[in-house]
């Protein structure tokens, strides 16, 4: 997508957030058409299981529908602000402690954030706003780089990586706290001209 | 831990986003969230950095009939209510609370030498439920000369973040918008005293609210912060 495209979307649906607020029911419509299947992606991933995903995903709906008049005040872009409140729901739902997931037929999915395989982020470069992030994924250590990914996407904890990835909770801890710290000063560099 | 050090903010910030700060310690910051706008706006910062990530993921399709379940709930559901608004379910609810406040009053109100004895009191619940304020005043009638409320402190306070002020509200009779008490500061046991016009009122308001706002307070003359505590007024 160019930059223009990309402008004119976040345009469109901001605009249809602001319908929403005014409870314009169609504008709603189009908003959940336009969004819904990069937000269930994203509900999926965290949660594993389908019948949750779905649950937390109405949820959602209805709380943008009911805070559509809020998002104005966030000055986030759009797809940013309904992609947090869906994240957040997710992880908030892990939390309630009968709600381990588990699930296997993740794993393959899983196994693309290796380090020797940047598939994903190169999709994430060809998404022209997120460049800057993928470049600075991509000078991350691998392994700071691949527990950032499994957490990030898969919902998982600190334990659920040290897990995944054989390694000591502490130390994937700490290729976290890193990675997050080099990414943050890398992307900060990338901002200033 | 101490949560004014900026760099453990930001660390924090960042592992809630990322989805890693998890448990008691994800319920905690999240509470700690809702009293600090700075601590919010880092998050904010954090949210733009990483959620941009998600696009790296597969789009999936929902069911046809995620969409079927929430048109229905759209056409089915009443216009959100604002939270004052919504808080007027409890006027039906203060009878039954009565009892409860009566022991409290007994707990907290102590009464000083020459101070009238508190008339209403509004126990204040944070937003788990649990006790943790009390807002209580004696008859207008009997403190014309200087009227004033009691605020006290029955559950720790979290701290007030630097640049935000609280504030309370009175949430009068019928359908009025909140009107400002003024603001508080963080001791356990304060006198506030009460504007006359705020005093003809307040005998007719049935809850109290406190929002946490920007410092020297709300800028609209309405709530614009998050509230935090709430509670309905109650007669001893």
């Amino acid at each position: 997508m160019s930059e223009s495209a990309r402008d004119a979307q976040a345009a469109r649906l901001a605009e249809l957030l602001s319908q929403s607020a005014l409870r314009n029911q169609r504008a709603f419509s189009e908003l959940y058409a336009v969004t819904a299947p990069k937000l269930f992606g994203v509900a999926l991933r965290i949660l594993r299981r389908q019948d949750w995903a779905e649950e937390v995903l109405q949820e959602c709906y209805m709380s943008i529908w009911n805070h559509a008049g809020d998002y104005a005040i966030t000055k986030s872009a759009p797809l940013t602000w309904m992609t947090s409140i869906v994240r957040n729901r997710c992880l908030d739902w892990l939390r309630r402690p009968q709600q381990e997931a588990t699930g296997d037929e993740y794993e393959i999915a899983i196994d693309a954030w290796r380090d020797e395989s940047p598939g994903p982020i190169e999709q994430l470069a060809a998404a022209g706003d997120a460049a800057a992030l993928a470049r600075c994924l991509e000078m991350l250590d691998g392994r700071q780089r691949q527990s950032i990914m499994l957490a990030f996407f898969h919902g998982m904890s600190h334990s659920e990586v040290a897990n995944h990835m054989k390694e000591p909770l502490g130390t994937v801890k700490t290729w976290v706290r890193r990675g997050l710290e080099r990414l943050k000063g890398c992307l900060q560099q990338a901002e200033s001209p | 831990m101490k949560y004014d050090d900026p760099r453990l903010r930001d660390k924090l910030a960042a592992e809630y986003v990322l989805g890693t700060l998890r448990g008691q310690a994800r319920a905690r910051f999240q509470s700690l969230m809702r009293y600090d706008g700075a601590l919010r706006s880092v998050v904010k910062d954090w949210e733009s950095r990483l959620t941009p990530l998600a696009r790296a993921g597969t789009d999936i399709a929902p069911p046809e009939r995620v969409w079927q379940a929430l048109s229905e709930r759209l056409t089915g559901e009443p216009h959100r209510l604002r939270w004052w608004e919504s808080l007027a379910l409890w006027r039906g609810l203060t009878a039954t609370c009565a009892a409860f406040a009566l022991v409290l009053a007994i707990v907290t109100g102590v009464s000083r030498e020459a101070e009238p004895p508190m008339a209403m009191i509004a126990v204040m619940n944070d937003t788990q439920g649990r006790p943790a304020m009390t807002v209580s005043w004696p008859s207008m009638q009997a403190a014309r000369d200087r009227p004033f409320l009691r605020v006290r402190v029955i559950q720790e306070h979290p701290v007030m973040a630097p640049g935000t002020a609280w504030e309370l509200w009175m949430l009068p009779g019928g359908e009025s918008n909140p009107v400002s008490l003024g603001l508080i500061t963080t001791d356990v046991d304060q006198v506030m005293e009460l504007k006359p016009e705020l005093a003809a009122r307040i005998e007719g308001a049935w809850g109290i609210a406190m929002t946490v706002e920007p410092k020297g307070g709300s800028p609209t003359g309405q709530p614009t912060g998050p509230m935090v505590m709430q509670g309905p007024c109650v007669k001893l």
